[in-house]
């Protein structure tokens, strides 16, 4: 056959051969990316199981949602404001083991309010002791080292005196999650092992202006809870506070407005960076004590998107007077 | 003699061929729409690098140290990469103003040990990004220390700028001793550290006018000017204008079709970004001055106006000068000050 008519031919070999090299070209190709594809980025968490890393330890029971207290004495405040919710015992039972998250982000001495005071941390372990707490765990995953962190604001020795335990977090104590319906907490590196066996979870963080964010409150006080690389969420900055929001639902938080950053936050620096404004929030929805905390910094909740869109997705309400506040007045120390 | 390159392809082949650009095609599109979704996991190569400590600096911040100092620990330094890791949100401040280093370093005064102050040597890269940074966060009450190119006390902080340094002190408290530590701190960086160029914005600061401005208030700003990411590099003023308050701005450019050509950007970021309304200028003392009614496509002399539902900006272009105003209460407030700006900037230096 070949032989009759070997022109007829030439292009069915010719078409098999340069088949026979494409085929060939997209295999060594294929090969190449499935060579130098990393399935498991680098760092320890990589080889984990992504899990949940949502937590819900919002309280079961009704009863009033936010406390507003003025004054000038932290202790008394907080001890105010919780009160007029019914009590510390209405959120902490005997035997509950509570992890307290402040924001202990910056190496600064407490006078510059850039960080939990260490007065607050301290009254709300001994509040949370003297409700019958079993254990009152104290942590965040600072900006800087650690450490320093915990003694240079005071936090450290102020927890400890007060029967508090600190968690400083260490590589392991990270774990890597996926928010469900989040578009940046995927694959990520979320704090998980100080919260085993934990029944309550508070955040107590001060009011400070973000000069990225517009506000620094008890929603971006949750970010201490991401490890990683996270300055690239500054990116969307507002994108990772609502989904900080949809991550965490704490028993309540404390927002504390004894004195308000006004400008340069959220390190701040100067103590002419602070204002004044006596004021202590207690609330079982961070959104709503954020919308409060926005009008001590002159703004309102309609200044700070990720607020806006926490309320949009019913994460809380940002009409903090429909949850009908009790305001009361700590009396002087 | 037959030639496969001219024979025509049979349906069947072309229906192949069509099918395979197609898979290739949707392969593309598959690999831009990932490429181009934000996903921070996939930069997890430094996941631990959070915890990591910072990196530790080539040496004390100053050896030997003044009497009565002493470090607290290694100094620490911090890249453009890293500076968020140190000062969180606030980063955005220097990066955007030409951030290069920075060292910072802890350091007890004297024997008691909760006196301490922090300090904190930014590397801007030029002088006038160092004044950038010191005078955009300049506090409304801080007094002039008398220090190096420019300097304010402020409480507890020391703040200057040498040469392209940014320096600031943070006291752990405001006690006189701590201040007096943080002031000798000063001297003795500024006395030891050469700079090729010092920070010089008197030329500048010049054309404001002086009457009503609020002391201090000029500042550089380096990007994102009332918001627009267009505008860069511009000199802010601020005024007491009876109960309220007016901001003057002016940036000098290379050429005056620069200073044309952000004047043009500047108007459509008012108008069409901000929805601010153009109306037409009605005292201004110029020649060139726009029509009522007229496009007021920026040109040398004339002035735009826009009414931003609550205040009114005011934009001019003088020589390589681009200016205006910014808030003011109404219009006619608006055109005063551009008229006492402009004449400032025309009488002074070129």
């Amino acid at each position: 056959m070949n032989a009759e008519n070997p022109e007829a031919l030439t292009p069915r070999r010719e078409f098999l051969r340069r088949g026979l090299q494409a085929a060939a070209a997209v295999a060594a190709t294929g090969g190449l990316a499935a060579w130098l594809w990393n399935r498991h980025p680098p760092g320890d968490f990589s080889r984990q199981a992504v899990f949940d890393p949502r937590r819900d330890f919002s309280p079961r029971v009704g009863g009033p949602r936010m406390s507003i207290a003025t004054g000038h004495d932290r202790s008394r405040m907080l001890d105010g404001a919780l009160k007029a919710l019914g009590g510390i015992g209405r959120f902490i039972a005997p035997g509950d083991r509570v992890m307290i998250k402040v924001n202990a982000a910056f190496a600064t001495p407490a006078a510059l309010a850039a960080t939990t005071h260490p007065e607050l941390a301290a009254a709300l372990v001994r509040l949370c002791r003297a409700a019958g707490a079993s254990s009152v765990l104290v942590t965040d995953n600072p900006i800087n080292d650690p450490a320093s962190c915990f003694e240079l604001t005071g936090i450290g020795q102020a927890v400890r005196q007060a029967g508090g335990d600190l968690f400083l977090p260490s590589t392991g104590a990270f774990r890597r999650g996926s928010l469900p319906g989040g578009k940046l907490i995927r694959n990520w590196p979320v704090l998980n092992e100080p919260f085993t066996g934990i029944t309550k979870l508070i955040g107590v963080t001060p009011v400070k202006n973000h000069q990225r964010a517009g506000a620094s409150m008890t929603l971006k006080n949750w970010y201490g809870l991401l490890g990683g690389r996270r300055n690239q969420f500054h990116q969307d900055i507002d994108g990772i506070i609502v989904e900080l929001a949809m991550l965490i639902r704490p028993t309540f938080v404390v927002l504390d407005g004894t004195q308000s950053m006004m400008t340069n936050g959220p390190t701040g620096g100067s103590l002419a960076d602070l204002k004044d404004t006596h004021t202590l929030i207690v609330s079982t929805d961070p959104v709503a004590a954020d919308a409060y905390g926005s009008t001590l910094l002159d703004k309102t909740f309609r200044d700070l998107p990720y607020l806006v869109r926490a309320a949009e997705l019913g994460l809380g309400t940002a009409d903090f007077e429909s949850l009908h506040p009790i305001r009361v007045e700590a009396a002087p120390s | 003699m037959h030639s496969t390159s001219t024979r025509i392809p049979g349906p069947g082949e072309k229906a192949v061929s069509a099918s395979v650009v197609v898979v290739v095609a949707g392969v593309l599109v598959g690999m831009f729409l990932q490429q181009a979704r934000f996903s921070p996991a996939v930069q997890v190569a430094g996941a631990l690098a959070a915890a990591a400590p910072a990196s530790v600096g080539r040496q004390d911040l100053l050896s030997p140290w003044p009497a009565g100092s002493a470090p607290m620990g290694a100094s620490e330094a911090f890249s453009a990469a890293t500076l968020s890791d140190k000062i969180d949100g606030k980063a955005e401040l220097y990066l955007s103003a030409g951030f290069v280093r920075l060292d910072c370093q802890r350091i007890r005064m004297g024997a008691d040990p909760d006196s301490w102050i922090e300090m904190f040597v930014f590397d801007m890269g030029t002088p006038s990004n160092a004044f950038s940074v010191w005078s955009s966060q300049k506090r409304p009450d801080a007094s002039d220390a008398g220090l190096a190119d420019y300097s304010y006390r402020a409480e507890n902080e020391l703040c200057l700028v040498h040469g392209k340094f940014y320096v600031e002190m943070v006291g752990a408290d405001a006690r006189p001793s701590t201040l007096q530590g943080a002031e000798g701190l000063a001297r003795a960086f500024v006395d030891r550290t050469a700079v090729t160029e010092h920070a010089n914005m008197g030329s500048e600061q010049a054309l404001f006018p002086k009457e009503n401005q609020i002391p201090g208030s000029v500042a550089l700003v380096s990007s994102d000017v009332f918001g627009s990411d267009r505008l860069k590099s511009v000199f802010l003023g601020r005024y007491k204008e009876g109960a309220d308050e007016v901001t003057l701005f002016m940036a000098r450019r290379n050429a005056p079709a620069n200073a044309l050509r952000e004047a043009a950007d500047l108007r459509t970021f008012l108008v069409q970004d901000c929805g601010g309304k153009e109306v037409a200028p009605k005292g201004f003392q110029s020649p060139g001055i726009a029509d009522a009614g007229r496009t007021h496509a920026p040109s040398a002399g004339a002035l735009t106006i826009v009414d931003m539902g609550g205040g009114f900006d005011a934009v001019f272009v003088s020589g390589p000068y681009l200016a205006g105003v910014h808030q003011a209460a109404s219009q006619a407030v608006a055109e005063r000050w551009a008229d006492i700006l402009r004449r400032r900037i025309e009488g002074g230096p070129r």
